[in-house]
Order: structure tokens, then sequence, then C-alpha cells
């Protein structure tokens, strides 16, 4: 479920430009999908608002939409 | 005003006035975008016309046919309505400078005939407008003027201070020129200047300021004193030389590395120009500042004003190869940009501590812009990078140009690249106190060596300058590297490390 609401947030971001199934079946990372930097950081803070939490580009790195899901439900679970 | 006799082809005709009167006026403090281009005005002399925007529209009516002077006059009065920074001064008190945005006024457009060529005469003509300083704080931040051919309006000639606009807005102004024109009611925009500014001190800007400020203090400690610590030479005239590029066998291997390392192209050319400088300093770690437009938050996408402030960009250069530094260092600049917007006075004050600890000042004055405004080439030709004789075609293809030289830049190299979306237009800024102009284009070209070659082979860190073609700086001996700084020998050859101080700033992007 999270997975699929963020490839939502993703599609949003790029103004739908790409879309949700594409990002989901996609095995690369988000810039080779096509998410420029300020895509990216649209969609990072659309997490943050959506989810209610922060996320430090500073630490680890997120740049796949698994390893974003990951994050956020350590994050999720850490409250 | 000055008049236009000396424009060749115009004829001065009565000019119209435009009254205006928008939704709200107020006064507030700075954004912090604007306190970035008013400091930076502060450097320059009074009137000095430096920033301004010379800037100009064509007009064409629905249908293609040419409007009415009329209907221009209401896109004009539409534009200054809905944009409060278009009816925006800049008024030094007590408490500190502040926005007043005038709800009403009134603005004088010039009106000329032009025997033809209509966007050239507008071209000529908003150079001149802009040929003279703006009073920030009694003046209007726009002057304009209509070019007629046969008494029809054709273009529209504008002179603009970059404190009212950045090139982000510029853009937007220019997508909504066409629109006002025809009539259309555009919606309003979400946000203004002073929005913004209340949004940074008093809204959810604010904690984002503060952990932008925590990214400079980490940087802070990261950085490199200067990648330029080394002694300098006798400066040429105009000391600072800048020099262009094309090259298709660039943007393709951009593009091919930043598939492979799923980075954007953005990221490759920022960590080719970081991984350059370094190898040709003498360094293991390279700290540079990117020019952050500040536009990914849709609220501010829409606001015409200037936003765009220097993020801090750390890299650890000293192991691994370049793709792994390409890697680092797209995270690297994803977490910049993402600190990109903070108040410009607490970021100075930051560094001051930071000089305070370290015991001297930190020179950071090496920056690189992405001007692209979606940060990629999108008329790129196809090719195919795989076949090893693709690139070397392109490369030979590639041409380097001598754009400029400029008596005073704050900036010792600066890294940009062009608007060009069909090819990889970039350009290199040196300081020649510390670097000769030859070195300026010799950048440029083992930029695109660098980016080849690693298209096709794994290019170690500790072969850039080779790879490169560069040869690294020469230190005289006794010089050593402490930690990520070069110091000279206390009893050395006179000659100080430190940089000729540059009294008055201005940056060329």
């Amino acid at each position: 479920m999270l997975r699929e609401r963020l490839a939502e947030l993703v599609s949003q971001a790029s103004d739908g430009e790409l879309a949700v199934a594409d990002i989901l079946a996609a095995d690369s990372g988000l810039p080779a999908l096509g998410v420029t930097s300020l895509t990216y950081l649209r969609l990072i803070d659309a997490i943050e608002s959506e989810f209610g939490c922060d996320i430090d580009l500073d630490g680890p790195f997120l740049d796949t939409l698994d390893g974003l899901a990951d994050h956020l439900t350590r994050q999720l679970d850490g409250r | 005003m000055t008049g236009h006799q000396g424009l060749p082809g115009l004829t001065e005709l009565a000019p119209e006035t435009v009254e205006f009167t928008g939704a709200r006026g107020g006064e507030y403090p700075l954004s912090w975008g604007q306190q970035m281009i008013w400091s930076s005005t502060r450097w320059l002399d009074d009137g000095d016309p430096y920033f301004n925007l010379p800037w100009a529209l064509p007009i064409s009516a629905p249908g293609g046919g040419a409007g009415d002077l009329a209907a221009v006059l209401r896109a004009v009065r539409r534009l200054v309505e809905r944009h409060e920074t278009l009816r925006t001064a800049y008024v030094e008190t007590p408490e500190g400078t502040v926005q007043r945005v005038n709800r009403a006024g009134r603005l004088t457009v010039g009106v000329y005939e032009a025997a033809a060529k209509p966007m050239s005469a507008a071209r000529a003509l908003a150079a001149d407008l802009a040929a003279t300083g703006f009073d920030y704080a009694a003046e209007s931040p726009i002057r304009c003027a209509v070019v007629l051919v046969r008494g029809r309006p054709r273009a529209l000639a504008l002179a603009l201070s970059h404190l009212a606009l950045d090139g982000w807005s510029l853009n937007l102004l220019a997508a909504e020129w066409p629109r006002l024109l025809a009539g259309d009611d555009l919606p309003e925009p979400v946000r203004q200047p002073l929005d913004q500014a209340a949004f940074e001190r008093e809204g959810a800007g604010a904690a984002r300021g503060a952990q932008a400020l925590r990214h400079w203090r980490a940087g802070l400690v990261a950085a490199p004193r200067s990648m330029f610590d080394f002694p300098t030479r006798e400066p040429e005239e105009p000391r600072f030389v800048r020099y262009g590029m094309e090259s298709l066998a660039m943007a393709v291997a951009a593009e091919t590395l930043a598939a492979r390392c799923s980075v954007t192209t953005s990221s490759v050319l920022t960590v080719a120009s970081a991984a350059l400088l370094a190898a040709l300093t003498g360094h293991r770690k390279a700290a540079l500042q990117l020019i952050v437009s500040n536009r990914h938050d849709p609220r501010i996408r829409d606001m015409a004003g200037p936003a765009a402030l220097d993020g801090l960009f750390v890299i650890d250069l000293a192991a691994g190869t370049f793709s792994d530094a390409v890697r680092r260092g797209h995270r690297q600049a994803m977490a910049t940009y993402r600190n990109g917007n903070y108040d410009p006075s607490a970021v100075r004050a930051v560094r001051d501590e930071a000089a305070g600890r370290r015991g001297a000042e930190l020179d950071l004055d090496v920056f690189f812009n992405d001007i692209r405004p979606d940060g990629r080439w999108p008329n790129l030709p196809p090719a195919d990078p795989e076949d090893p004789g693709t690139l070397s075609t392109l490369a030979g293809r590639t041409r380097t140009f001598f754009v400029g030289a400029y008596p005073k830049v704050k900036a010792r190299a600066f890294f940009a690249t062009g608007a060009a979306t069909a090819t990889c237009e970039f350009f290199v800024l040196v300081d020649t106190a510390y670097l000769p102009r030859e070195t300026a284009e010799r950048m440029l070209l083992g930029l695109e060596a660098l980016l080849v070659r690693a298209v096709t082979e794994e290019v170690p860190l500790d072969r850039v300058a080779e790879v490169c073609g560069v040869a690294p700086v020469r230190r005289p001996a006794g010089w050593t590297l402490i930690g990520d700084d070069w110091v000279c020998p206390p009893e050395g050859d006179g000659r100080t490390t430190g940089a000729p101080p540059l009294e008055m700033t201005r940056k060329v992007t």
C-alpha cells in the first residue's frame, strides 16, 4: 500500500510525466526513470507533509521506491 | 529618463501612462532571496546598472496579426497588478531594509515607431532602458516601451531590476505575456514575496531554514579552507575571464553516465567540475557553492521575485573512481538543493563562527550553476554511446570560444551550463590571479575528456588530472598539506597564501 502511495506521489511530483504503473514496474533507481532534482525535492516535501515526518537528506540516501518505502516504514514504526 | 534619439531606425512618439491598482499593498522585511540580491547590489556603487535585466518580448495578437496599443497597455497593467514584485520599492529603515509594495501607481510606457525588425529594435531599446541604475527606494523596478511598426505594436522592450526578478521569474513572465495580451484571466499567484518573507520568518519556512543552517555548519567543518591555497600570480587585465564550449560528446557522455550511476546529468557535471578543480589545485576534497533556484515547492513556482540562493556542496575525492564520486556527489547535491533556502545573515554568522574556530576565513568562492530549467537537454540528437566511435566523432565537432573578461567577479572559478537544448553548452570562468586564461579553455576540454573516458572505463580519482590533460598547480618547496589545507612555510618566499581582496562583489552566471 505504502509503495503504491509513494509511486503516486512520484507521479504527482513529476507533474504526471511519469505514470504510476511505470514507476511501480521499474527496477531501476528514480533518476533513471527520469526523476529530475526538482521532481525529487518536490517528492521529499510531499512525503514529509503527507506522513508528517522529517527526511534528512544529509542522512542515508533514498533514490529507489523500495528504499523510500523501507525508510518511511522504519520512521513510522519508530514513533 | 534619457532620450532615445541615439537609437538608429527608431522614432520616439508620445509616451503613454498606465495606471494600476493591485489587490493589496504592504511593508515587510525582505525575503531571503531578496536579501541575497540586495546585499549584492549594496557592493556596487549607487546607480550601477550591472544587475539590471534588459529584455524584449514579441507582441502578436490571437490569429497571428499585431495587437492594438490599448490591448498591450492593458496587458502591461495586468502584469504589474498581478505581480507585487513589479510595484515594490526597497527602503532602508532603522530596523533594516524593507520591501514596500505599492498598491497603486502609474507607469510611463515609451512608444516608438521602428522602420523594420521590431524585436531587434526592442532589444536595443531594452539595453538603453537598462543602462541606468534603478533608484530602488523611489523608482518602479520595471521600465518599458512599446515598439510599433506602421502603427501596430510588435514588441515590448523591458528593463527590470534583478531585485524584482530572477531567471525563473523571467521565464514565468514570458509564459504569461501572450496570455495577458490575449486578455485571458489568469489565476492569481499563490504566493508573493511579502508572503514568502512571512513564511520564512514566522511560518514553516523557518524550520526549513534552521535545517539549512545545520547543513551549512556541517559543511563548513568538512570543507577545505580554500581551493585556492597557493601563491597568486600577476593577474591579467581584466582579471576574470570566461570561456564557453559546445560539446555534443559531453552531453551524450553525461547522459550515459547519469543513467549508469542512476543520478541526474546535473550531478554528473557538478562532480566532474569538483573533481577537475580538486585535481588541478591538489586537493582530496572539494567545496563548491551550487546556485539553488529554490523553486521545487509548488507554492513558490508561480511567484515572481528573487528566490535563488547559494548552497554549500562538499565532496570527498580522496579515493575510488569517478563513478563512485558521481554516486556520492549526487546525494550531496540533493542535500545541498534541499538546504538551499536560509536566512543569509544567519549563514554569514555561521561562517564567521567557523572562521573563528579554524583561525582563518573560509574562501568558498567556487560556484556551479545549472541553468537548465528542467535539468535536461530535451533536443539532443540520438547517439549510441556504446559504439566506441560515436563519442570520439562527436568530440571532433566540439567548439570552445572566449566569452568575455570582467574586472570584478565574486568567484575564483565559476562553472555553469548554458541554455542550449540540443548540445551541452558549458562555461568556465577563472580568476587569473590564480589560473592563467588558457587554463579555463583547457578545463572545458578536460571536463569533456573526463566524461568521455568515464563512459568506456573506470577512471580512478587520482588519474583525473592526467585524463583531463591539465597540469596540477605547483606550489613552491616547503608547502605542506595539513588535513585538507595547504600551508606555506612560516619564513616563506614572502608571497602570501591569502587571496588578494575583492573589494567589490559580482557574480556572472
